[in-house]
This record gives structure tokens, C-alpha cells and sequence, in this order.
């Protein structure tokens, strides 16, 4: 390296060892520096972009601010407002809700991922389809399922009539328009979650299965006892960045019922502190409600983490 | 080494570089010369190519005049909201842009649009040629907003007199003789002659044609303050939708739908909204605003334009809706701004475009007058748009409060009434002390801006 060859030059008074010792210590030196820039980098990405913003959220919703001029501190008042306010609590219900769809979709996600690791005919070609909705963009997606929702031209109800079913005008309608968008979603989300669990479900050592299959377990013995315990750590991922995500919901609602649906039967959490916070530009209002968001998800992801501690365990 | 710290001292310069670019609010560089021809301008707007192509002709004319160069940003209808906001918040306001009458005081009182009232007077231009409700929108005392004697705040980009229009060809083949364009039609009769034109035309047992099919958050108005009723007193800080008045006029427009069974029902306006059913010559009576104008000549059907059936005291009413082009506070040539504050407005060459365009009616009192005595216009009675703003019309029951969410909590839950599964005067009574609060806090907030700043 040049640094050695620099350093032999210019330290020419001193014995060999000194020599060699001061050479590995600018070494070090120099390497210390890079690796602090390294560490800095993501250090300041965290101080500038997630707790500069989280302190500053904290404290807008303390205040009264409509987003363009000067906040006014107001305490804990938008606190005590936010458990009064009906709308937050439908919204908060119905974000809760959309969740019903993650353990239905995790169901047949596995499902499909069980039937797609058989050797069956067109399985690269199944594996893909499934995969298609999951790269797709979801204003896109959310606007051709809100024509095949439409009432009397869309494409679900024409294929109810087939069977004799006279569908409901499913967004219009309080009873049908969570439904309709937890089946858009569960469809969306299927193929991801499929081939996480199609990448488990292969990493599951094939000598576990000859071992139980000459302990004479049959194949659904071995799913339950082998398969679904060795995949575990993927359901756990998947159900903590599910409920995450779910938790924000928001793209699908906000095209497919502009207006939070028919008597708010709709709304989600974050959609609400959308129109609070650009309709009615009351930012320290919706900050406030985003806090709470932000303080629920974070505690009930500690509860799963504790909860799967208890329930994890490893094979040597 | 040296190639390192070359290495390192990009990587800085790289980090350095990204810190100042989310600090760096974006504003031009000082222009060091005095001449007109340094500087440049910065209008936002939304709207059409119509639009577009009518500004574009008045800007022209504004850099040919002044030799300020004009940057123009426009956006989509549903992002501009957004956008401004955004722009606000990043210290890069432009400086002339659109503004809401609903939003006007809290840009006022955060300190964001300017106060043009000087300014404009000294421009030259003729104040009152302009339609007194455009301008007075967008004035602003500091308590009361819509009074002729607030600060200026703004012009009107337009006026927009929300008109009713009949399908003149359904009429005549159904021999109905066609309404007065001069008196107003009573509601009976109205009713009536709807349900003479709700009829099944082909004879396969469904009903495809029908009187009207309005919509409630743009037709109650109209309905509501013909029955003598309104949605706040006076001086805007008590919800009056409880009075009987207000409940017989929305039990009045559910009766439509569930009792006398002139329009589309849910399910049929569901599928193709009425909109889509007037344009395609099914339905007797719809709303005509001027924005509609240039669509609606080219429908396969003739059509008018007459005063709103009238309620129990017997006068027509509705609403007119405006926007305003108003200027930034911090804009760096507030003459300038204001000056083209005053082409966009009231450029006679710009607002021919505009309304040759079919997409508004002038801004201007004298041209207004010529164009809508112009004999072969169509639609044949457009002097009632002119009516309407010098008449009849009014603000939206929103449009001067600081911010519309008590308005709209009014329609959040009134499908059970539109449907006849709840009457008009229980929804209106639960409804009252929710919009009540709402409307106490818009005033609170209005208060605690106006005493900040």
C-alpha cells in the first residue's frame, strides 16, 4: 500500500521496529477514519431522517398547526379531542378490521406455496401469475378492481349472475365495502407471501422428513409436525409486517372510495389523518393521531416478538 | 494516500452536498440588474388545456407589455391542493397562484397571501367592471370574509353561476309546453312535469327515461334556501340545518327518489351516474354551470337554461362558485405579480378565450352584458348565468368559513335519508350539534390565527 511506502521515507531517523510500529498505526489511523465515515453515513440517515422527524411530529402534536404558519403549543388537546372523535374510532375500527384479511391470506398463501413446491405441470407459469399482482402498482390494481366492484357492469357480479347471485353494488354498500377491499388486498399480498414460504418450505432438510416417514408419520403428520414448525419463523415475519402495513392502508381506500366510503364504512386510520391533516389542514391534529398510530403498532409488534419468544425453539 | 483522501474528500463532499440540498429551499439567485427583462414570475395553476391555452395568450401579452417573463407551473385538479401546500411548507411559494374561497383566510393569517388591495388600485384596472361577488370573495377584514370592505386579497380567476337547464328536446316530444325562462317553475309543478317524462320509451317494462337525478351535495343548496331555510345565521358561527325549513327541503329532494319516483333510483345512478344519463338524453331536468357549456353543445339534444324551481317562498336560488388568482407574500415583485394578477383576471383578450372556449362566462360586466345578448347563442337563454351572479346567487354555505369540514360532516351520513330509511328532520337534528362543534372550532381557530399574526 502507498501509506508503508510514504511512511519509510519520511520516518528515516528511527529503528526498523518503531518503524513498522508507527507505519500499522497510521494504518489503523486511516482505517479508523473510514470506518467511522462508514458508521457515519447511516448515523446521520437515522438522526436527520427518522428521530429528527419522529421529535418534531411528537411535538406538532402538541400543538394547534394548520401547516403554514406558526403552531400554537396547546398541551395535550388534541390528545383528549382524538378519544372523542367518532370518526377516529370508526376509522381505528376499520383499519382493525382490513386485518381479518392477514391470517386468511397467510392460510392460502401457504396453501399455494405447498401445491406450487409439487412437481406439477406449468409450475414456473402458476408461480408467476401468483407473483404478477405483487409487482404491479397498486393505484393501477385498485382502480380495475373498483370497475370489477361496480354494481351492474362489473365483473364479480357478472359472474354471480351466472350462478343465479345478484350481487350487491359492493362499494356503495356499508355490509360489503370492508369485504371487497380485504379480497383485493389478500389477493395483492398473496404471491408475496407465497414465495416466502416457498423458500422455507425447501429449506426444510429432506432427512427430517425420511426420519419421520420411516417412524411411519404420514404426509399430513409430517406437515404438521415438521413443515409448519420449521416455517415458523416466516409466519412470524410475515405477521409483523403484515399487521404493519395493515396498520397503514391507505392507497386502495383513498382510489376506491374517495370519500371513506358510504357513512365512513371505509375509512382507514391513516386515510383520516390524510384528510385531516391536507383537507382540513389540521397537521397537529393529525400528527397527533399518527403518534398514536405509531405508539399502538410499535406496541403490539413487542407483544408479538415477546409472545414468540415463548413459543420459539431451535434444533441442533 | 493521495488518491484516498481525493476518495475521501468526495465522500464529503457527496454528504455535504446531500445535507445543503434538503436545507436549500430552492429560491432563485438575486437578479442584479433592474430591468424588467431579469425578472421572472412564477404562476401555479390547475385546469384544461382551455385553460391553458387562454392564459398562455394573456401571459404573452403581459411579457410583450412589461417584459417580465412569466414561468407557468400547472398541475391536475386533485394535486394543486397538495402541491401548494408543499410549496408553502418548503419556502418556494409561487408567486401568483390559484386560491380556494374556503382556504383564503388561513393562507391570509399564516401570512402567506398578499395583501394586493394597493396595488391593484394602482394598476389601473376598472374594479367595478368586475363582478362585485368575484371580487369581494376575496376580501378579507380580518374577522368577516365576502364584505365589500375587506383588505383585497385576490381577483377572480372566474365566477361560476350554477345554473338549471332543461332538455329541450325531451319536453317537446312529450308535448309538455317548455317552463318561462323569466318565472321560476313551483315545485309541484316541477314535480309534476317530472313525473309526466319519467316513462319506459322502448316498452321493455324498465323505466329509461326520467325527470331529473340531482345530486344532494350540489342541488340542496339551491333547494334549501328557496324553502327559506339556510345552513348558518348571519354572521356564521351557529348551524341552522335543524329549522323546519331546512328538514322539509331535504325531505323534499329524498321524496324525488322514494316517493314521487322521478329520478334514477341509487342503483340505477349507481351504475351511470346522472350526469352521464342527462348527456345521453335520458333525464328531463339537470344542472347547467358554465363550466358545462362546451360539453353539453355538443349533445344530440337541444337544451335551456331557466331559474331553479322554486320552494315555499317562491323565489329561485343557488349558488355561484369562484376561485381566485391571488399573490405570494414573499413574491420578489409584488407590482409585477399584482400586475399579472390583473391580465389573468380581466384581460378582455384572455377572457375571450375563456369563454369562446365555453368553459366559463366573462369576468367583466360590460363584455358579460354584450355576450349574453348576443342573439344566436346557445344556450339561448345564457342570461340567466348573468342573473344568477347579479341577482340570486349566493356563496357556498363553506365558501367564508375558515375551512369546510363542519359542511361536509352534513353529507358524510345521509344515505339512510336519501334512501327513505330515515327522515330528513331526525338526520338534521342529530347532524346539528356535530356540525355545531365543528363550525366552534373553525371559528376558534379562525380567532387564534387572526390574534397570531
Amino acid at each position: 500500500m502507498t501509506t508503508t511506502a510514504e511512511s519509510t521515507t519520511t520516518g528515516s531517523g528511527l529503528t526498523s521496529e518503531q518503524r513498522a510500529k508507527q507505519a500499522s498505526r497510521r494504518l489503523h489511523r486511516s482505517e479508523h477514519r473510514w470506518a467511522l465515515a462508514f458508521v457515519a453515513a447511516p448515523i446521520v440517515g437515522f438522526l436527520l431522517f427518522t428521530l429528527y422527524p419522529i421529535c418534531f411530529a411528537v411535538y406538532t402534536s402538541l400543538t394547534s398547526w394548520n401547516g403554514l404558519g406558526p403552531k400554537t403549543f396547546v398541551g395535550l388537546d388534541n390528545y383528549v379531542t382524538l378519544f372523542g372523535d367518532e370518526y377516529f374510532r370508526i376509522s381505528m375500527y376499520n383499519t382493525f378490521f382490513y386485518m381479518i384479511g392477514i391470517p386468511i391470506g397467510l392460510a392460502l398463501s401457504l396453501l399455494l406455496a405447498l401445491a406450487l413446491n409439487r412437481k406439477i405441470v406449468g409450475r414456473t407459469t402458476f408461480r408467476t401469475i401468483y407473483y404478477v399482482p405483487v409487482i404491479s402498482s397498486l393505484a393501477a390494481i385498485a382502480i380495475v378492481w373498483q370497475f370489477a366492484y361496480n354494481g351492474d357492469f362489473g365483473l364479480i357480479n357478472q359472474v354471480l349472475a351466472w350462478f343465479g347471485i345478484d350481487g350487491p353494488d359492493w362499494l356503495q354498500n356499508t355490509a360489503t365495502v370492508k369485504p371487497a377491499i380485504i379480497i383485493m388486498a389478500i389477493w395483492k399480498g398473496l404471491g408475496y407471501s407465497m414465495l416466502l414460504y416457498l423458500a422455507a418450505i425447501q429449506g426444510v432438510p429432506a432427512s427430517l422428513h425420511e426420519a419421520a416417514a420411516l417412524d411411519g408419520a404420514n404426509s399430513f403428520q409430517r406437515l404438521r409436525n415438521i413443515t409448519l414448525p420449521m416455517v415458523r419463523p416466516v409466519t412470524f415475519f410475515l405477521v409483523v409486517t403484515n399487521i404493519i402495513a395493515g396498520s397503514q392502508i391507505f392507497t386502495e381506500i383513498n382510489i376506491m372510495t374517495p370519500n371513506g366510503g358510504p357513512e365512513f364504512s371505509s375509512a382507514s386510520i391513516v386515510w383520516y389523518i390524510v384528510r385531516k391533516a391536507f383537507k382540513y389542514q389540521q397537521v397537529g391534529y393529525a400528527t397527533a393521531m399518527a403518534v398514536v398510530l405509531g405508539v399502538l403498532v410499535f406496541v403490539i409488534t413487542l407483544i408479538q416478538f415477546r409472545l414468540n419468544r415463548r413459543n420459539s425453539f431451535s434444533i441442533d | 494516500m493521495k488518491r484516498n483522501r481525493l476518495i475521501a474528500s468526495a465522500a464529503c463532499a457527496a454528504i455535504a452536498g446531500a445535507l445543503t440540498l434538503t436545507a436549500c429551499s430552492g429560491g432563485d439567485s438575486d437578479s442584479n440588474g433592474d430591468s424588467n427583462a431579469d425578472k421572472e414570475i412564477t404562476f401555479m395553476f390547475r385546469g384544461g388545456p382551455d385553460e391553458k391555452a387562454a392564459y398562455e395568450t394573456a401571459i404573452a401579452k403581459y411579457t410583450a407589455d412589461t417584459g417580465v417573463k412569466v414561468k407557468v407551473i400547472v398541475t391536475d385538479a386533485d394535486q394543486y391542493a397538495t402541491k401548494l401546500q408543499a410549496a408553502v411548507a418548503g419556502n418556494n411559494v409561487p408567486d401568483v397562484f390559484y386560491i380556494e374561497q374556503a382556504s383564503l383566510q388561513s393562507y391570509v393569517s399564516s401570512g402567506v397571501l398578499m395583501d394586493i388591495t394597493d396595488e391593484v388600485a394602482a394598476s389601473g384596472i376598472d374594479l367595478d367592471n368586475i363582478w362585485p361577488y368575484g371580487v369581494d370573495s376575496y376580501r378579507f377584514d380580518g374577522t368577516l370574509q365576502g364584505t365589500p370592505d375587506g383588505a383585497l386579497y385576490g381577483l377572480p380567476k372566474d365566477v361560476g353561476p350554477f345554473s338549471f337547464g332543461y332538455n329541450k328536446t325531451m319536453l317537446e316530444a312529450a308535448g309538455i309546453p317548455l317552463p318561462d325562462p323569466e318565472i321560476p317553475l313551483s315545485w309541484d309543478d316541477f314535480v309534476d312535469i317530472s313525473k309526466q317524462l319519467t316513462t319506459d320509451t322502448d316498452g321493455d317494462g324498465a323505466i329509461d327515461q326520467w325527470g331529473t337525478g340531482l345530486n344532494v351535495q350540489w342541488n340542496l343548496q339551491s333547494m334549501v334556501w328557496s324553502n327559506g331555510g339556510d345552513w348558518t345565521n348571519e354572521d356564521r358561527t351557529k348551524v341552522t340545518v335543524d329549522t323546519p325549513e331546512f328538514a322539509e327541503a331535504l325531505q323534499q329532494f329524498a321524496d324525488l327518489t322514494n316517493v314521487d319516483k322521478v329520478t334514477p333510483s341509487a342503483s340505477d345512478a349507481a351504475t351511470l351516474d346522472t350526469y352521464q344519463r342527462w348527456m345521453a338524453g335520458e333525464i328531463g331536468f339537470f344542472p347547467v354551470g358554465p363550466w358545462d357549456v362546451s360539453t353539453y353543445n355538443k349533445l344530440d339534444f337541444d337544451y335551456d337554461l331557466i331559474p331553479w324551481p322554486a320552494l315555499s317562498t317562491g323565489q329561485s336560488a343557488t349558488w355561484i362558485g369562484s376561485l381566485g388568482i391571488g399573490v405570494s407574500e414573499t413574491t420578489k415583485y409584488p407590482e409585477d405579480a399584482v400586475k399579472l394578477v390583473t391580465y389573468l383576471s380581466a384581460d378582455p383578450a384572455a377572457q375571450e378565450t375563456l369563454v369562446a372556449a365555453g368553459v366559463q362566462i366573462p369576468n367583466l360586466i360590460d363584455m358579460a352584458e354584450t355576450w349574453a345578448a348576443k342573439p344566436d347563442s346557445t344556450p339561448a337563454n345564457n342570461q340567466e348565468f348573468l342573473d344568477i351572479v347579479q341577482d340570486y346567487g349566493r356563496a357556498m354555505p363553506a365558501a367564508f368559513t375558515y375551512g369546510a369540514e363542519w359542511y361536509d360532516e352534513l353529507w358524510t351520513n345521509i344515505q339512510p335519508v336519501l334512501d327513505g330509511k330515515q327522515t330528513a328532520a331526525d338526520y338534521l337534528a342529530e347532524e346539528q350539534p356535530k356540525m355545531q362543534a365543528l363550525l366552534d372550532e373553525s371559528n376558534g381557530t379562525a380567532e387564534q390565527a387572526a390574534a397570531g399574526s
